[in-house]
């Protein structure tokens, strides 16, 4: 509870921070929001040309889009410290040593290190998007699939932050931040956007065995939807999203701290 | 000249300094590209051609695009602004030559980089692993090359000019990314724009970003051909002309302003 308290803080500064000017946060907070809007409206608009992208609707397309970009986009603003990209440059500029000397807990600083109010614009724009799948894909909702939403939701949002803390703590021995995760996160955010039945083999494969992305929206997805499954798996697949999610984050944690304990600083 | 010459050479040697990062860079654009290859390919399953472009050309000129990003740097770019809040802008000033040539011998330096490091080798690893298209005569490679390099200088000077704003605005960052964005949708690098509805085709066509990327994407797949090549390119010296003129006129007022606050 005491990390939780301190991340709490450390986001209350940094949002009265960047609050100051206003005229600038309400700036980036669009410039922020509209790559997803400008992505997400080049789709929609070929949509509208081919009407169909396989056997899936606009609106099934929505669904399975809004999930993605919402899951990302809330794991984004609450995990930020924890990009890879982010956590390199401070590693690289000794910063995390001054964050060691603090006598309160180094995780709850890191992933509040920063906290940017103008990913909220990416949120809501995902949660937009995904309300229109919700409502227009025509789920025949039940009490259980609407817990289930949730569930993979939540699994995905810990899934994402699970590779984000990995991704850091492989920093701890490369130094250099690792654009291969990059690939995994940002790339596997892009590719659980769309059906996985539009990719050859390998590239599903890869995100079947390696980076099991394929069970956190895909297969959740073809439920709520009752869609038929093009490959075949066993039908409680759908309900791997959860664990996936949780054991990827619940893996990454044992792994960060295992990072910490062998921290050597680069002496900058 | 020569002053050019030697700040392009030296923008080239920092590029390729850094082995790892292009590495990296690199395999990030191979596997989007993959991605977006899979999508393109997934557009083209109920239909053979859209606004006059089939799978084949569509699926080359998106793993072709991603060959050009370094190239282009489409994604934008915030080195001048950094300059300009900093105050080393006035370092560059002192420099023997325009300080429109000096950002552009230094952008054009990376950009080559990017292109022999980064480029060349997404083309070749696509040309071995996906069906593409190339151009079909001597003719088409002399059009693509001449309408690569006016789309490069097209979008340097709207990057220029965007960077500008910083003498005006402490937001440029903000204005720049929007503009990134809205590029993004317009010059055909998210999708070729021949894919969008109608309407959208024609509004892009009077904004300069298709002829950043769009125009030289369908003259190396042949979409454009013969005739259809001149008016083409007469369109993006048209805009490149038009671009020009406005960096004068807004360049001196930023200078003046400069002079003004005295960096």
């Amino acid at each position: 509870m005491h990390t939780f308290s301190v991340y709490l803080r450390l986001i209350h500064g940094l949002v009265r921070s960047q609050m100051q000017y206003r005229v600038s946060f309400v700036m980036d907070l669009i410039a922020t929001t509209f790559y997803t809007v400008v992505e997400f409206a080049s789709l929609v608009l070929i949509l509208t040309r081919i009407r169909t992208l396989g056997s899936w609707s606009i609106p099934e397309i929505t669904l399975l889009y809004g999930l993605a970009e919402l899951s990302f986009a809330l794991m984004d603003l609450v995990f930020a410290g924890f990009d890879p990209a982010i956590f390199g440059a401070f590693i690289r500029q000794g910063s995390l040593d001054q964050l060691m000397l603090r006598p309160v807990s180094l995780t709850a600083q890191v992933m509040g290190s920063d906290f940017g109010l103008r990913r909220l614009g990416k949120c809501l724009m995902g949660l937009g998007i995904l309300l229109y799948g919700v409502w227009a894909s025509g789920i025949d909702w039940t009490p259980e699939k609407a817990l289930f939403l949730v569930l993979v939701l939540v699994g995905m949002v810990l899934f994402f932050a699970g590779l984000f803390m990995i991704g850091s703590t492989i920093t701890f021995w490369t130094v250099d931040s690792v654009e291969a995760m990059n690939l995994l996160t940002y790339g596997g955010r892009a590719m659980i956007q769309y059906p996985m039945s539009i990719y050859q083999d390998w590239l599903r494969r890869i995100f079947t065995f390696v980076v099991p992305a394929i069970f956190l929206n895909y297969y959740p997805v073809l439920y709520l939807l009752n869609k038929p499954d093009p490959f075949g798996m066993p039908t409680w697949i759908h309900w791997l999203s959860p664990v996936v999610g949780s054991g990827t984050f619940l893996l990454a944690v044992l792994f960060w701290r295992y990072g910490i304990r062998h921290y050597q600083s680069t002496g900058t | 000249m020569t002053v050019f010459w030697e700040i392009m050479v030296r923008a080239y040697q920092r590029q390729i300094t850094y082995r790892a990062a292009a590495i990296a860079g690199l395999t990030t654009n191979l596997f989007f590209g993959f991605i977006k290859a899979a999508m393109v390919v997934a557009f083209y399953q109920n239909t053979s051609s859209l606004s006059g472009m089939d799978e084949k050309a569509a699926v080359t000129y998106t793993v072709v695009t991603q060959a050009l990003l370094g190239f282009l740097s489409i994604f934008g770019t915030f080195d001048l602004m950094r300059t300009i809040y900093r105050g080393e802008v006035a370092t560059d000033l002192l420099k023997p030559i325009s300080f429109f040539g000096l950002w552009m011998a230094r952008d054009f330096g990376q950009s080559v980089a990017q292109l022999v490091l980064r480029g060349s080798v997404i083309l070749l690893v696509y040309g071995l692993f996906m069906d593409m298209d190339f151009p079909s005569s001597l003719m088409q490679w002399v059009c693509t090359i001449v309408s690569l390099l006016l789309g490069w200088t097209v979008w340097f000077t709207v990057r220029f000019l965007v960077n500008l704003t910083a003498f005006w605005s402490p937001d440029a960052r903000g204005i720049a990314r929007l503009c990134y964005a809205v590029t993004m949708f317009l010059s055909g690098l998210l999708m070729p724009l021949r894919l969008y509805p109608e309407w959208v085709q024609e509004f892009a066509a009077w904004t300069p970003f298709p002829y950043v990327l769009n125009t030289p994407m369908e003259v190396y797949t042949g979409v454009i051909s013969g005739m259809d090549l001149l008016p083409a390119l007469a369109l993006q010296v048209l805009w490149l002309v038009v671009l020009l003129l406005l960096t004068q006129v807004i360049w001196n007022q930023a200078s003046r302003r400069l002079m003004v606050l005295g960096g």
